[in-house]
């Protein structure tokens, strides 16, 4: 039975006619047309699909669009803005840490929440944090020097993280 | 990918979610983090009419009541890896629930939900389309693709927290039909690989029960994975060890295997080895030879009885060395 839901994705509210078994995925790609989520796996496996719920990354493909009411949902066509890109996404374009670019936005969140957690990460930390998205371009260098580099800048940058 | 169709139901207190369980039974399945139960959905491998979705419940705080930690099945496990107190008294459940999954799983996936893991093999959770010839027996067949001339399901169980239960001589509490249950660890999984609970359709885990142990312990969980992230265990070990007042007699140890069977296994003749002896690392090493010996693992998911022996031997070394290395020093 499909039910009418609202969902704050982005800080913008959106009014959605969905099924019960509608995932976030669905509803961010056929529904609002934002493709910057990716699907890959669709069982949880390789991270493309992260957005992040209330400031922490977690798997689109297996939230369903019902459990996500009443919830904050950032994807990765909400992180950059009139200013420009936020540090990470610069720190990955300068780096290289992109090359075919489909695990990028789910690379991207997963990053921006570890930073937000844990401002200075050590390798570790990084590798850790990055278990769950998988790169099959890169072989994960450029996107660790990536993340030191994004650390950095905005240990050093203004509170608004620019 | 999609999911099939079904009714999803948000109880709003655990009151409200027994009462689905009992109306609904076998029709319906339990989805706390999802993580699961979802992708076994997706792949065909079920196809519940009602799922009961229980992200909408109010979550409690680990508390100490009464000289048990009592921890809410609904918590993260991120938030089981980060908890101050879990870290203070149990430091091993917070290594292991940081070894689950990935950072994404782990914010959504469940301390209840890891205990009630299903059983896995190489071939049952995955989609194959050979899975559409004859049935398994988790799938009500009679035939076993693992290992082909087996006379019975050969998955295994490879939660990462439950081991460290074991040793932490935990419980779970359960609201069957209602009414609160406490059931022993060690009482709550069947060691069947087609129904690893005791838990039934109606049966709900709330919580779980550790006891508070206020003299020198050391806890440690240690797991083998061949990527090193996002993995189930190939194999995992959690080790308790209590010391008598001079720091270094060992008191009591309770060692436990996971992953090797349809439960998480005990290793009661390592444990006796090092009951009574000076903590040293020649006694590490033979407590590991001693662990290799003592079970006889189900080869899985690639990994042969051999080689898991020689995982646990290292693994019990490992795991006794940092648990010894966290016991409190005066």
């Amino acid at each position: 039975m499909k039910t009418i839901i609202e969902l704050r994705i982005n800080d913008e509210l959106f009014e959605l006619l969905v099924e019960p078994q509608t995932t976030l995925l669905e509803v961010l790609r056929d529904h609002l047309a934002l493709t910057g989520t990716k699907e890959a796996c669709g069982t949880g496996e390789c991270g493309a699909c992260t957005v992040l719920i209330n400031e922490k990354p977690k798997l689109a493909c297996l939230l369903l669009a019902a459990q996500c009411v009443n919830m904050k949902i950032t994807t990765i066509e909400g992180l950059a803005d009139d200013e420009g890109l936020t540090p990470v996404q610069q720190a990955f374009l300068e780096k290289g840490a992109v090359q075919c670019g489909f695990c990028t936005p789910g690379m991207v969140l997963t990053v921006t929440a570890l930073l937000n957690e844990c401002p200075n990460p050590t390798e570790h930390e990084i590798k850790k944090a990055l278990e769950g998205n998988f790169c099959r371009c890169t072989g994960y260098n450029k996107i660790v020097e990536a993340i030191h580099e994004a650390a950095a800048r905005l240990s050093t940058a203004s509170p608004s993280g620019r | 990918m999609l999911l099939p169709r079904f009714q999803l139901l948000q109880p709003k207190s655990i009151e409200q979610a027994t009462e689905l369980l009992g109306k609904h039974e076998a029709a319906a399945r339990i989805m706390a983090g999802g993580t699961d139960v979802l992708p076994r959905m997706k792949y065909g491998l079920e196809s519940p009419s009602y799922v009961i979705g229980l992200s909408n419940l109010p979550v409690f705080e680990p508390v100490d009541s009464d000289g048990f930690l009592l921890l809410d099945s609904l918590m993260s496990l991120t938030d089981v890896a980060r908890s101050e107190i879990i870290r203070q008294n149990a430091f091993g459940l917070a290594e292991a629930a940081y070894a689950v999954g990935s950072y994404q799983i782990r914010n959504m996936g469940t301390l209840g939900g890891n205990l009630c893991l299903e059983t896995r093999c190489m071939y049952y959770n995955q989609q194959h389309s050979y899975q559409f010839v004859e049935p398994c027996f988790k799938r009500n067949g009679d035939r076993c693709y693992f290992i082909p001339k087996g006379k019975q399901c050969w998955a295994v169980f490879v939660a990462d927290t439950a081991p460290v239960l074991f040793s932490l001589d935990a419980s779970v509490e359960v609201l069957s039909n209602g009414s609160p249950k406490r059931i022993p660890i060690d009482e709550f999984y069947t060691g069947n690989p087609l129904h690893p609970c005791t838990l039934s359709r109606q049966d709900l885990l709330v919580a779980v029960r550790i006891p508070i142990n206020s003299g020198l312990r050391g806890t440690a969980f240690s797991k083998f994975t061949i990527r090193g992230g996002l993995e189930f265990a190939a194999i995992n070990l959690a080790v308790v060890l209590d010391v008598q007042e001079d720091g270094s007699t060992c008191s009591n140890a309770r060692i436990t295997v996971g992953a090797v069977a349809a439960t998480p296994i005990r290793l009661k003749k390592t444990e006796s080895l090092l009951i009574g002896q000076k903590l040293s690392d020649d006694l590490f090493n033979d407590a590991g030879r001693t662990a290799a010996d003592e079970i006889r693992p189900i080869p899985h998911h690639g990994f042969s009885a051999s080689y898991l022996k020689a995982c646990l031997r290292s693994l019990t070394r490992d795991a006794l060395t940092s648990a010894c290395s966290r016991i409190p020093r005066h």
